[in-house]
């Protein structure tokens, strides 16, 4: 078995590595018949790449321990689901992910990129297999998932902290988006090799790029909710470098997709879309690699590893490489049109990409100060939640503020009195929003009221545009208000899914906001009959309650809780004590008000011996916003990323002569 | 905007301007990160640092009262320091393992600012080759 694995790996790094060679030969020397045998060879390596995860999986479900990777990373008792997930649970199972998703989105990519051009698509072939040659000589090589040894009684287990639902999805929705990024970048760097730099190579990655762009801000929604909810420190983001290697490429995909709409609505900024992909590109290899190699200090620690050094290798060659190809073709990336005015819809786009990747290289300043320090001071030094929290208000707020103003600006140029009498609505809104909040009281802080005024403007903005643009449909007769309304929608897909999104970052911004300027925090060491109360609730010990599991030991504190006069239920924070691994693991309990959107956060910090308990309690009002958000933001991001009959016409009457069949 | 050839140059060039602004006013007011430094670095540091070491010895004391009391030692070393810290104590913190904790260093006792410890999973992806 594990030798049908190693012979399928070799299979796919000769097929790459010939899809690499005569891709590139074929491309530069203009042989057809040799890219179409490369072609075949990168479709051929998804097949052989998919029969190793198959044999990976076999293993895993057979629980066959001579495969030294089934024997470190599961064990008889482990559960089925858990079994067949620690295929991403090790190093080089995650590597074989990577290099099973880079081989299914090249396999989609290439078939669907015609429209590209034949030119292009020479190119991107070799590109692709470029990226994907490394990661199977890495899995050939260095990393092999199929390495065997006498095989064993018993495997290792799973760690418990991967021991969770979540483990499912969170990983293979992160891995969707961070490989997915390729796809752009090869097709970018595809355009610049055949010289055809139009924007043709943006219009057939477009989905794509939306796609893995979805997936990698769903992964980490997912992220933040485990660590909500099962981790217990009653927060969902901490800016841990691990957690910063997946927001960084985010936000530079977010930048790209906006910018990508200049150039193919006015031609313009096209040095900074091929630069923005190569960033993207790279801070998601940049990320794979701090995840893999141990060099920053996280509180995922993940053990230093051999595959570092040859990731940081293969970074600097696609950076040094793609930035000498932009630099080599930028007479041909001039503009043919020039910005017209600093207020229309071109400039914003632009100032809110100059924001996103502000906040991205504050980051990843933030990211390798460390190694930064230590090569300049001698002393390594680290920066925290301050730093990031600074930049976030610095950028994040006038990004916030720019989704409002964005979509109701004109192209080319916006006379300020149209713009007074566009945003007339959304500025009253949010004043008397500003007004309300203020006499709320939450002035408490100033970050919370100038981010709510901000999302209020920018909802305001975005029903004003649905309101109009339904109006604008109804008024051309024979629909009434709902056909109007979705008829809107289905034609414009792309730009009402677009706005659904940024309703769902408001959203997220609200959520945000409430939990973390708004909280409050209360501890207290309570006997059994004692109480306390945090934020108006009222929480009464009554006392422990201890249950033996099958693996461990369950204590639960059983605390009551109270709201004025109303009993609102029984809680029960606890911590469960894990025999074999001698292990504690924080049991939190939340209390989820559906109506207020907040939450009652409790926590057993510490169980004393005399019977009373280190409680911890959060009031966190609105935080549920942010996970209605994720689902608002799948949402805008399927109506977006659904096929379009219309828009394939369009795009195949304008590019009749690229839509040739190699 | 008549003379200047294009206006993206100009808002490219003062944003950049501004970022650089913003980020000198930053390291101004906060300063640069904190250092990061094991047991044995600590001697002659007087302000905040974060100290990273394994936990030595049976941790005695009550991190929610007096403080939780305990030794840290060089990862790769044999200099310790006695910490006393307040706060909540993370799953994962028990003897032997790698942790961080902030604080300053105050009559040769490592005093922590409460609930900066921070323990290392020990090896969540693999085990050591």
């Amino acid at each position: 078995m594990a030798d049908l694995g190693r012979a399928a790996l070799v299979t796919a790094f000769l097929l790459l590595l010939f899809a690499l060679v005569g891709g590139s030969l074929a491309a530069w020397r203009g042989r057809r018949r040799l890219a179409e045998s490369a072609q075949n060879a990168l479709l051929g390596s998804f097949v052989a790449t998919v029969v190793a995860a198959a044999v990976l999986l076999a293993a895993l479900a057979r629980h066959d321990f001579s495969f030294q990777y089934v024997a470190d990373h599961t064990s008889r008792e482990l559960p089925l689901g858990y079994t067949l997930t620690a295929f991403w649970g090790g190093q080089e199972g995650s590597l074989l992910l990577w290099l099973l998703v880079l081989s299914g989105y090249s396999v989609a990519a290439v078939l669907t990129g015609r429209r590209a051009g034949r030119e292009v698509l020479a190119w991107v072939v070799p590109t692709l297999a470029l990226v994907g040659t490394f990661i199977a000589f890495l899995l050939v090589f260095v990393a092999s998932p199929f390495a065997t040894q006498a095989a064993l009684a018993d495997g290792a287990g799973l760690n418990p902290s991967l021991q969770n639902p979540y483990m499912a999805i969170h990983p293979p929705m992160l891995y969707l988006g961070y490989v997915g990024l390729t796809v752009p970048f090869a097709f970018a760097m595809g355009a610049l090799l055949a010289r055809r730099t139009d924007e043709r190579w943006i219009v057939s990655t477009r989905r794509w790029t939306l796609a893995a762009w979805a997936f990698l801000g769903v992964g980490q929604l997912l992220g933040a909710h485990w660590a909500y909810v099962e981790i217990g420190w009653g927060g969902f983001y901490a800016w841990d470098p691990v957690e910063n290697a997946a927001l960084m490429p985010w936000l530079a995909a977010t930048a790209f997709l906006h910018s990508v709409m200049i150039q193919e609505k006015r031609g313009m900024l096209k040095i900074w879309n091929v630069l923005l992909v190569v960033l993207a590109f790279g801070l998601s290899l940049f990320g794979t690699f701090l995840t893999r190699s141990g060099i920053i200090q996280s509180i995922h620690s993940f053990t230093q590893s051999s595959i570092g050094p040859w990731f940081l290798g293969f970074i600097c060659l696609i950076t040094a490489g793609s930035l000498s190809l932009v630099y080599a073709r930028l007479p041909l990336l001039r503009a043919k049109t020039r910005l017209e005015s600093l207020v229309s819809r071109e400039a914003t786009f632009l100032y809110n990409n100059l924001l996103l990747v502000a906040l991205a290289l504050t980051i990843l300043w933030g990211v390798v100060y460390p190694i930064l320090s230590e090569a300049v001071t001698g002393q390594a030094a680290t920066v925290s939640k301050p730093y990031y929290n600074f930049f976030l208000h610095v950028f994040g707020l006038p990004l916030l503020l720019l989704m409002g103003i964005g979509p109701l600006v004109a192209w080319r140029r916006a006379s300020l009195r149209a713009l007074g009498r566009t945003f007339l609505w959304p500025l009253g809104a949010a004043l008397v929003a500003g007004i309300a909040l203020l006499a709320a009281g939450a002035g408490s802080s100033r970050i919370g009221v100038i981010a709510y005024t901000f999302s209020v403007f920018v909802l305001a903005s975005i029903a004003l545009e649905f309101a109009r643009g339904t109006a604008a449909r109804k008024a051309l007769g024979g629909v009434g208000w709902a056909g109007a309304f979705s008829s809107l929608i289905a034609r414009n897909r792309r730009r009402y899914g677009g706005y659904v999104v940024h309703a769902s970052i408001v959203l997220l911004a609200i959520g945000v906001t409430g939990a973390s300027a708004y909280q409050t925090v209360r501890e207290s060491r309570l006997k059994p009959g004692q109480s306390m109360s945090v934020a108006g609730d009222r929480l009464v010990f009554r006392g422990y309650q201890t249950t033996m599991e099958s693996n461990h030991r369950a204590i639960r504190g059983l605390v009551d809780v109270y709201r004025g006069n109303d009993y609102l239920g029984r809680y029960t924070p606890g911590k469960n004590q894990y025999f074999a691994e001698d292990q504690v693991s924080n049991e939190v309990s939340i209390r989820h008000d559906w109506l207020t959107g907040g939450d009652l956060f409790m926590i057993a910090d510490q169980v004393n011996t005399d019977g009373s308990i280190d409680l911890k309690a959060l009031q966190k009002p609105l935080v549920n916003l942010l996970w209605l958000a994720g689902l608002v933001f799948v949402g805008g991001s399927l109506i977006a990323l659904w096929p379009d009959a219309r828009e394939e016409r369009r795009l195949a009457a304008r590019y009749a002569d690229a839509a040739v069949r190699i | 905007m008549p003379g200047t050839r294009s206006p993206v140059r100009l808002i490219v060039a003062l944003s950049v301007a501004a970022v650089l602004a913003v980020f000198l006013l930053y390291t101004s007011i906060a300063g640069g990160g904190t250092p990061s430094l094991r047991p044995s670095q600590l001697h002659g540091h007087q302000g905040r640092v974060s100290l990273m070491g394994q936990v030595i010895g049976a941790p005695a004391g009550d991190a929610h009262a007096a403080g939780l009391r305990f030794q840290l030692r060089d990862v790769k070393g044999t200099t310790t320091v006695p910490v006393v810290y307040k706060g909540s104590v993370p799953d994962l913190f028990k003897t032997g393992r790698d942790v961080v904790v902030d604080g300053r260093l105050h009559n040769g006792v490592f005093v922590a600012v409460p609930d900066t410890l921070v323990t290392k999973c020990p090896s969540k992806y693999s085990p050591k080759r």
